[in-house]
């Protein structure tokens, strides 16, 4: 498994209290930090790989929002400090070089450690913490950049992906498939948005869903539909939110869930692209709870990824 | 926003609160971080209405179960 992320993500700097904090990267760094793995620089995403998924209209704007002080407040949730944009920039960067690194050959797997994240970032609005829509901008880059037939985006973050489902809704060699809770934020997600080549599934689960639940759902309806979907790669949208120990929502997963998830997702990848897999970081809110898990996520990538 | 406690509200007062909280939820304009409090909120309405639904459920069978066979008028069913 290669492991991308950068310093740079700990100077997107939000208010005191902010559940999107650095301590964020910082746990997620000491969860990794016994591990043996590739780690690499994220290097700076660039504009040719934004401009798949947003119009340079949306660049200008984050761009131009960019505070030299202090903070400026993009909606309630997600404001930008003068650090903000270079990190947005790193997490898209990562993304696109985990793409080209696994699809490459390099390794099998690739975790990208960035922040912030990406998947509430529709097509012309930043919203729900996120700026750009690193994972669709990922998902763009190997079907456009490196010529894959199929990619399929798994967000298993507890909130719903409607930001990677709005910039990949009319994208028909793109599968999106979000499992979250609902009625949550962002209030999207229903089962019957389908997209506009009936290539997105989404899959709400009431507050209180354990992990025996989510299993049953996966099993029944997510690796059904990636095995008929046959995409080349896999991407992950990996939101640690849905721990029973977030703040910020009610699903009641363990940290074993998320090895189980990881581990299923990657024999459904071994079985139709020869085990590839992109994941990036999403949500996740308690910071023990969020370590716990990527180290749980990554163990997984790295031993499958080898 | 009045925060009326929700063990003090009847059911249609529950019930209206709760497609309130239900349609804000799904407008997409309520903060990510307000969001599990405004369903916290929903939950507590819900539990609230089925409480509600239950012990007007029991009444119902108070009178349906009555050993005559014949409505006893507003005799609670805990009263038997």
């Amino acid at each position: 498994m290669i492991y991308f992320s950068h310093d740079d993500g700990l100077n997107h700097e939000t208010p005191p209290g902010h559940p999107e904090q650095v301590a964020r990267l910082e746990a997620i760094r000491s969860a990794l930090a016994g591990f043996d793995l590739d780690r690499r620089e994220a290097p700076l995403g660039e504009d040719a790989d934004i401009l798949r998924c947003h119009p340079q209209s949306h660049i200008d704007h984050i761009v131009g929002s960019a505070p030299t002080v202090g903070w400026r407040s993009i909606d309630a949730d997600t404001h930008m400090s003068p650090g903000t944009l270079t990190a947005a920039r790193r997490a898209v960067g990562g993304c696109t070089a985990a793409v080209d690194g696994v699809l490459d050959g390099e390794s099998r797997t690739a975790f990208v450690g960035c922040r912030p994240p990406g998947h509430h970032a529709e097509r012309e609005t930043a919203m729900g913490f996120c700026f750009f829509g690193n994972v669709a901008i990922a998902a763009k880059r190997a079907l456009d950049h490196h010529g894959l037939a199929r990619v399929a985006v798994v967000d298993f973050d507890v909130h719903h992906g409607n930001g990677t489902q709005d910039l990949l809704w009319d994208e028909g060699r793109a599968l999106f498939i979000s499992s979250h809770q609902m009625p949550l934020y962002p209030g999207s997600g229903h089962a019957h948005e389908r997209g506009a080549h009936d290539n997105v599934l989404n899959l709400p689960l009431p507050g209180g869903t354990g992990g025996h639940e989510m299993r049953l759902v996966y099993e029944d309806a997510v690796f059904p539909a990636l095995l008929a979907f046959r995409p080349e790669l896999i991407l992950i949208s990996a939101g640690f939110d849905a721990h029973r120990a977030d703040p910020l929502a009610g699903l009641m997963w363990e940290t074993e869930d998320f090895t189980w998830l990881t581990a299923r997702l990657c024999d459904v990848a071994e079985a139709v692209c020869g085990g590839r897999i992109v994941s990036t970081l999403e949500g996740g809110y308690d910071l023990q709870a969020l370590g716990a898990s990527v180290a749980a996520h990554a163990a997984v990538l790295k031993e499958r990824g080898a | 926003m009045s925060e009326q406690a929700v063990t003090e509200m009847s059911f249609e007062q529950a019930m209206a609160e709760l497609e309130r909280v239900v349609g804000q939820l799904e407008s997409g304009n309520v903060p990510l971080e307000q969001s599990i409090a405004l369903y916290e909120r929903g939950a507590a309405l819900k539990a609230r209405c089925e409480a509600k639904l239950k012990d007007a459920e029991e009444k119902v069978a108070a009178i349906t179960l009555d050993r005559d066979g014949a409505p006893t008028g507003t005799v609670p069913f805990d009263g038997q």
